[in-house]
């Protein structure tokens, strides 16, 4: 995992992300990954959001995850955002459905983009990116 | 005080569509405003509301529309007010509209969306610029990995490939058909650019699998305008058959598309469309035309199936063999849709233009012989916010 400690990073950073969602982000930095789960009816949210969609309470838990979950679709993008991501053409998009039940986005790490199949198994690993930044990524098991 | 259907579109108009990146976007607006109130057999002094954005203005006065418009037109507006649906809010706009004129809180409101000019972000004719700044409607937790806007709409696109078997080629009959009406338009940005085939489609380059370049829409300029007023006022200037709103219906669904609980079917479209046929009283198998978001091949797909047109999954089927052209069982974005024929700023307002134009029977060649009846939707962002409607030839 590339670990830029110059500030050179150009592609997108997280922006205006509010505080409430910050233990998101820190859980990614210290590679211990945690996402809300509802006090109340043990939903998780991801993205963080301020209240449940199943049962509407506002508190949460930041809770550990399996990191393991399966593909539910994908995408290999030939055409980049911006010239920042030019090199890493083409890549891939993951939507994994959780062991816990919901969906997380990212793109992967390690892995033969080639190969890639719905219910496909995969997990999480992490990619340091700037100092202050750390993204999930998925792999194969 | 009167109904929702005593409102109708008295007049369009559409501007050229393409790199208008030379022009003003103010002048751009009003060409807009003025050709609509041409059209209807109304002069710019006659209106009285307004929906949506005005032409330009800096600082305070782009965030007051209204008392901008109003400074220029020389008289007060008696209604304003505003949308914020992506691309769906011209749509919802007509409803606005439509409530505004029959609640009497105005007699002729108009509704434009102009892009011209150095314009920013989606609204620029440069293509990386517009590409990079759509890439970021994707929130910070999908486009720090480089999401793009065609990649939002790809995974919509494998999901239903892997659970309902649809191909690239059903796909592609959706960009093939739409090329052609764009052909029979002589504003389309790709209808000069000539047919094109099912292989022209897949052997273009692949941009996220499994869209390819021609499963997308253009990036362009241009404006285009509605007037609405009353039906009866329609009516008495004589110029057109009016086009009322028969039913109308929103379904606001999410921010980024991870959040959605399946891909391959949307509860907001369904209620959006399921409200305005409600309203509308009238059945599917009633429609003669439609306008469907297409900002992608997929949204056609996945958007006769939300609308209740073929059930789930039927989506390819539906649009194959010429499903959705002139002579097909059910016209689709008969003048070529965001993917030929313009997807400029809030684009919902061609596919809404075209759909009148149809109903009043002025749509030349592409006509869609004795449409009386027709159904629009508008999506913002990636199937975020959805609004339809059915119209109809009074």
């Amino acid at each position: 995992m590339t670990t830029v400690e110059d500030g050179s990073y150009e592609k997108f950073l997280p922006e205006g992300i509010p505080a409430s969602q910050m233990p998101f982000w820190e859980s990614l930095r210290a590679h211990d990954i945690r996402v809300q789960r509802c006090d109340r009816c043990e939903t998780y949210r991801y993205h963080p959001k301020e209240t449940c969609p199943t049962c509407q309470s506002r508190e949460a838990t930041w809770a550990p995850l399996s990191g393991l979950g399966t593909i539910y679709t994908y995408t290999i993008v030939r055409r980049a955002p911006t010239a920042a991501y030019v090199s890493d053409l083409p890549y891939a998009l993951v939507h994994a459905t959780m062991g816990e039940g919901f969906r997380m986005a990212a793109g992967v790490a390690e892995l033969d983009i080639t190969g890639l199949r719905i219910g496909m198994p995969v997990r999480i690993v992490y990619e340091d990116i700037t100092p202050d930044w750390t993204l999930f990524r998925f792999t194969s098991l | 005080m009167g109904e929702l259907q005593d409102a109708a579109v008295a007049g369009v108009y559409q501007s050229e569509q393409g790199d208008l990146s030379s022009r003003d976007q103010a002048d751009v607006w009003w060409e807009a405003a003025e050709g609509a109130c041409r059209d209807a057999g109304m002069e710019l002094a006659d209106i009285d509301g307004l929906v949506g954005n005005g032409p330009n203005g800096i600082g305070l006065r782009s965030h007051m529309p209204g008392a901008g418009l109003a400074e220029q037109l020389g008289h007060p507006l008696r209604f304003h007010a505003k949308s914020e649906s992506g691309a769906g809010s011209p749509l919802a706009g007509l409803n606005l509209a439509a409530h505004a004129v029959t609640q009497g809180l105005a007699d002729a409101v108009v509704i434009v969306n102009a892009v011209a000019g150095a314009g920013e972000g989606y609204t620029s004719s440069d293509r990386d610029a517009s590409v990079a700044a759509m890439a970021k409607l994707s929130g910070p937790y999908e486009y720090v990995y480089g999401t793009t806007r065609v990649a939002d709409y790809a995974v919509f696109a494998m999901r239903h490939f892997h659970e309902f078997g649809t191909k690239s080629a059903q796909l592609a009959e959706v960009a093939v058909a739409q090329r052609h009406h764009a052909t029979l338009h002589p504003l389309s940005v790709n209808g000069r650019r000539g047919e094109i085939t099912v292989d022209d489609v897949l052997n273009s380059p692949m941009i996220a699998d499994p869209l390819h370049l021609y499963d997308c829409c253009v990036i362009n300029q241009g404006a285009g305008a509605m007037i609405v007023t009353k039906a009866t006022h329609v009516a008495s200037l004589g110029r057109h058959p009016a086009v009322v709103l028969l039913g109308y219906g929103e379904g606001h669904s999410h921010l980024d598309p991870n959040s959605v609980v399946s891909m391959t079917e949307c509860p907001a479209a369904k209620l959006a469309a399921d409200t305005a046929f409600g309203m509308a009283a009238v059945q599917r198998d009633e429609i003669d035309v439609a306008g469907l978001a297409d900002h992608f091949t997929i949204g056609v797909i996945l958007g006769v199936e939300d609308a209740g047109f073929c059930g789930r999954g039927e989506g390819g089927s539906f649009v194959e063999g010429g499903g959705i052209g002139l002579d097909g069982h059910l016209p689709i974005n008969t003048s070529g849709g965001h993917l030929s024929f313009s997807h400029a700023g809030f684009c919902g307002i061609f596919t809404a233009i075209e759909v009148v134009e149809q109903l009043r029977h002025e749509s030349g060649e592409r006509q869609v012989d004795g449409a009386r009846v027709g159904f629009v939707t508008a999506t913002g962002g990636a199937q975020q916010a959805h609004a339809a409607a059915v119209l109809a030839r009074a």
